[in-house]
């Protein structure tokens, strides 16, 4: 038994070791004077990041990123979530069947959805590849998983309140922003702030329908096949910095248990 | 529960982003992988030219492609189903943090990983300023990377956390007390995990085992970075046709062809599984 025990206590840890072990090492060698990811490690050091900041493509990328993800957020999250009230309502079947047709875009491989949508913008809708071609791309992937949050949310939601505000002469607009929202916030902004980190984490979509200038993770694209820069350490940690930390309040936010 | 204008009302705003911005787009791309190119410039027309195409160039290509996603799919769904069983029943009170870690790493940098491991695998990498400091090796070892190995471990690296998921998930649904039912009535481990726990996760493992097979099949990022100039896969060739050499004809067409070998992989997959079920 405590054999048994031992071993799978070892099984896990190097799970977690092969899980979390590269992208540790991205984030230790971002602060190491030493050039490459290489023994030694070398001495602690910012200069990565100070010659980052000093780089002007690196500020409009992740301008763009930035305006991509807030955009990415807020039209996912309304679509989502609008969504999410609209399926509550259908009967099992439909809704099962409709939650099934909004994630296939996520099952399928992302260069197909981009090659898809590059022929589609430009030869069918003549429109220029901007920012805004790659907002509709991530929208299109991100609605998905915030419709799956607030479903979530809404399985143990307390319908009786909207009811109770109704009889007492509330309007539907009323009963929504007074009952409902309140009850609900939490997993919206986590819904919009899985949705962020999903936008900043695609680079696929991104590269294709960006047109000019680029994202951060276009940026790292550029500098990993062109020169071997240390400073692709420190900016894959800035881009690490965000994608975590936004997906860790979510879960907070959305109290995802296990 | 009725349902009336204002539910599908609701609803239509993410039936609009789905509709126009991927079925009309697929059935665009579908539809031009019909046309011909002439002189760069795109024609309508109906030929199978590049479905052609697709088989008598990239037939080496397309094999290959799959046997990789192939192998990246049984291995995630293997080691996604050994750990998540062990999350599920062996982690004790570590189980929350477990899927905590795997969950940060869903969105962690795609591209920071393949980075990452090029990185570790590299000839100036990790294991081979390593060992070569050690004293073990005195030049890198060749192997680590350009090669298949390289690929799918890096694949695998990206792809584990959404296999763990699923298969975690239907495990939470297999009941302690079932479990020990059958220890109580004599039944070994591997009966236990054969008969019990097993059949009741075959969703997962079919959903952890599809999604990694397609999203690995069309990855390029991986193979360009550490697969070489021996090691490559489809998805490069259609990145090609679209980026550099205007032929949308042909990407599109190798797309689908691809889409269809997978989905009817995908299918017999799960045939194969819930045939299973009746016997």
């Amino acid at each position: 038994m405590t054999a048994m025990a031992w071993l799978w206590r070892a099984l896990l840890a190097g799970f977690l070791v092969f899980m979390l072990g590269p992208i540790l090492l991205v984030i230790l060698f971002s602060f190491s004077s030493n050039a490459l990811i290489s023994f030694p490690i070398g001495d602690l050091t910012l200069d990565w990041y100070r010659a980052l900041f000093r780089n002007v493509e690196f500020w409009s990328a992740l301008k763009n990123s930035l305006i991509i993800a807030l955009a990415t957020g807020l039209i996912s999250t309304a679509a989502g979530t609008m969504a999410a009230f609209a399926l509550v309502k259908f009967r099992p079947a439909v809704s099962g069947a409709l939650i099934g047709c909004l994630s296939l875009p996520v099952t399928l491989p992302p260069l197909l959805l981009a090659v898809a949508l590059v022929v589609f913008y430009v030869r069918f809708l003549d429109l220029p590849l901007s920012l805004a071609t790659v907002i509709g791309g991530h929208v299109l992937i991100a609605q998905p998983f915030v419709a799956l949050i607030v479903l979530a949310r809404m399985a143990n939601f307390d319908y009786a309140s909207i009811d109770a505000a109704r009889d007492l002469g509330a309007t539907r607009l009323q009963a929504f922003t007074k009952v409902v929202l309140p009850q609900i916030r939490a997993a919206l902004i986590g819904a919009a702030l899985i949705a962020m980190a999903i936008s900043l984490d695609d680079f696929i979509i991104a590269v294709f329908t960006l047109g000019g200038g680029n994202t951060l993770s276009t940026f790292i694209w550029g500098k990993v096949r062109t020169t071997l820069d240390p400073s692709i350490n420190a900016i894959a940690c800035i881009l690490l910095a965000f994608t975590i930390s936004t997906t860790l309040v979510a879960l907070k936010l959305t109290k995802y248990r296990g | 529960m009725e349902t009336g204008w204002r539910e599908r009302l609701l609803f239509a705003p993410a039936g609009a982003i789905l509709a126009g911005l991927f079925a009309v787009p697929l059935v665009a791309l579908f539809v031009v992988s019909f046309w011909s190119v002439r002189s760069f410039a795109l024609r309508p027309d109906f030929t199978f030219a590049s479905y052609a195409r697709v088989w008598t160039d990239y037939a080496g290509v397309f094999g290959f492609t799959l046997g990789l996603a192939l192998t990246t799919a049984v291995i995630c769904a293997v080691l996604g189903f050994i750990f998540a069983y062990g999350a599920r029943f062996h982690a004790g009170r570590y189980a929350d943090g477990l899927v905590l870690a795997v969950i940060v790493t869903l969105f962690g940098g795609y591209l920071v990983k393949v980075y990452a491991w090029k990185s570790i695998l590299g000839a100036d990498g990790i294991f081979n300023s390593a060992l070569i400091g050690l004293g073990v090796i005195d030049q890198p070892l060749p192997w680590l990377i350009y090669t298949p190995g390289a690929v799918v471990l890096t694949l695998v690296h990206f792809q584990l956390p959404f296999s763990f998921l699923p298969i975690y998930a239907s495990l939470r649904n297999v009941k302690t007390e079932t479990i020990e039912a059958a220890r109580d009535l004599g039944a070994s481990a591997p009966q236990i995990v054969a008969r019990i726990v097993l059949p009741q996760c075959r969703a997962g493992l079919v959903a952890a085992f599809a999604f990694a097979f397609l999203i690995s099949a069309g990855d390029y990022v991986t193979p360009q970075f550490l697969g070489g100039p021996s090691t490559t896969m489809l998805g490069q060739f259609i990145a090609i046709e679209f980026s550099t050499r205007f032929n949308w004809p042909g990407g599109a067409a190798m797309s689908f062809a691809l889409l269809a070998a997978c989905l009817a992989i995908v299918g017999a997959v799960w045939l194969l599984v819930s045939k299973r079920r009746r016997t």
